[in-house]
């Protein structure tokens, strides 16, 4: 499909100069300025330069944006009290420029070793997000990884107008050990991968509407798919919340005791499952009807 | 944790470099990131400053270190490492991969 090398191998420095116009991004906050958690070292693990979030100034297809990218080999690229800093400020930046965010997730939520300052921060990432949405500056996730969205950066990312994914890449709120730990290995299986990318994968999340684009796993696509939503915003009402709640209620309601997540598939209009499975990003967006 | 600090002789960097600093891996299980920066140092010494989480070592990082000074034109940079229990063969190709960044740029 491509020749260039995968998105989901690359580093996050790797992905945000694949994104951006060439030797545009300017970073924010870069590892001279040693801005390094200090909660870590009191516990004995070591730090990093960047806190495990690159985030900066840069052009896409000649428009400007704010651009973040998580480390999720740091710690699961989980969020502490810099590292949650610095995501809140970048969109607060955004807000105020009146300049679009992108932000390419890896992270498993929450750094429990600063727990505190990690849910403070996610909360006030969450309302910067919002003042974007309430100026129509336009927010955008990028889940491309299978470390994925999940916990907080979860519900972070679908704060966001919207979500760029792969099928490579998990959206979530629970990783798939903790539900096992929390409901047995006989509900779920967090071993089945199959099973887990089902549940969580890039495909399914696009099939149920949580993402806005499924696209191949390279650099190209990705950029394509989010300088297309860069123009375009989706303000929050209190009417377009409603609706949303009651297609949640109507998914719970329709697929809430199903065990066996072909049954969604099939629900949400995919005909052949096998084929479905074995199809590429793309191709699945294409195959599927997207559901409503 | 385990921290310490010291300076190599090393030949002086080229003058002209593609960036003021450079960046290579990542603090992950086995791997290491190093920071590699060059100005206002004394042109003859490479200054390292090691922190890592596995404590014993400092002999195995003084002469991995010693022998990247020796090994390459490094005088007047400072290199700080943060380490999560790199082999010392990562820690060489960090090293190098840092220093192709600073003295070429990204590629």
């Amino acid at each position: 499909m491509t020749s260039g090398p995968l998105f989901h191998e690359q580093t996050a420095r790797q992905r945000i100069a694949a994104l951006a116009d060439t030797g545009s991004f300017a970073e924010l906050l870069p590892p001279p300025e040693r801005l390094t958690s200090p909660y870590l070292v009191q516990l004995g693990i070591p730090v990093s330069f960047d806190d495990g979030l690159v985030i900066g100034r840069a052009k896409i297809g000649g428009k400007k944006v704010y651009l973040a990218a998580q480390v999720g080999q740091f710690v699961g690229g989980a969020v502490g009290e810099i590292h949650g800093a610095k995501l809140t400020g970048l969109f607060k930046a955004a807000a105020r420029d009146r300049v679009p965010c992108v932000l390419i997730i890896e992270s498993g939520g929450v750094r429990l070793h600063e727990g505190s300052a990690g849910e403070i921060a996610i909360a006030e990432t969450m309302r910067a997000i919002f003042e974007c949405r309430a100026k129509k500056v336009p927010t955008i996730a990028v889940i491309a990884t299978d470390i994925g969205a999940y916990g907080g950066m979860g519900i972070l990312s679908t704060c966001c107008d919207f979500r760029v994914m792969t099928e490579h890449g998990r959206l979530g709120i629970s990783g798939p050990i903790v539900i096992e730990k929390w409901m047995g290995k006989k509900a779920y299986d967090s071993s089945n991968r199959a099973l887990v990318w089902k549940t969580s994968g890039g495909k399914t999340k696009y099939l149920l509407g949580d993402a806005d684009a499924l696209v191949h796993d390279g650099a190209d696509a990705v950029r394509d798919a989010v300088a297309k939503l860069l123009g375009k915003s989706s303000p929050v009402s209190l009417k377009g919340v409603k609706e949303r709640q009651k297609e949640l209620e109507k998914r719970l309601k329709r697929f809430g005791d199903t065990a066996d997540p072909d049954a969604v598939w099939k629900g949400m209009g995919v005909r052949n499952i096998e084929a479905a499975s074995l199809a590429s990003g793309p191709e699945f967006a294409a195959l599927a009807k997207r559901g409503k | 944790m385990e921290k310490f600090a010291k300076a190599f002789p090393s030949k002086p960097l080229p003058s002209k470099t593609a960036k003021p600093w450079a960046l290579a891996g990542v603090v992950g299980s086995g791997n290491l990131e190093v920071l590699l920066e060059r100005g206002g140092r004394p042109s003859g010494t490479m200054e390292c400053h090691v922190e890592t989480s596995i404590p014993g070592y400092k002999a195995s990082w003084l002469a991995a270190l010693a022998d990247f000074a020796h090994h390459y034109p490094a005088g007047g940079t400072k290199v700080t490492i943060n380490d999560q229990g790199a082999p010392p063969v990562l820690v060489n190709l960090r090293l190098r991969q840092a220093y192709d960044h600073l003295t070429k740029g990204d590629k």
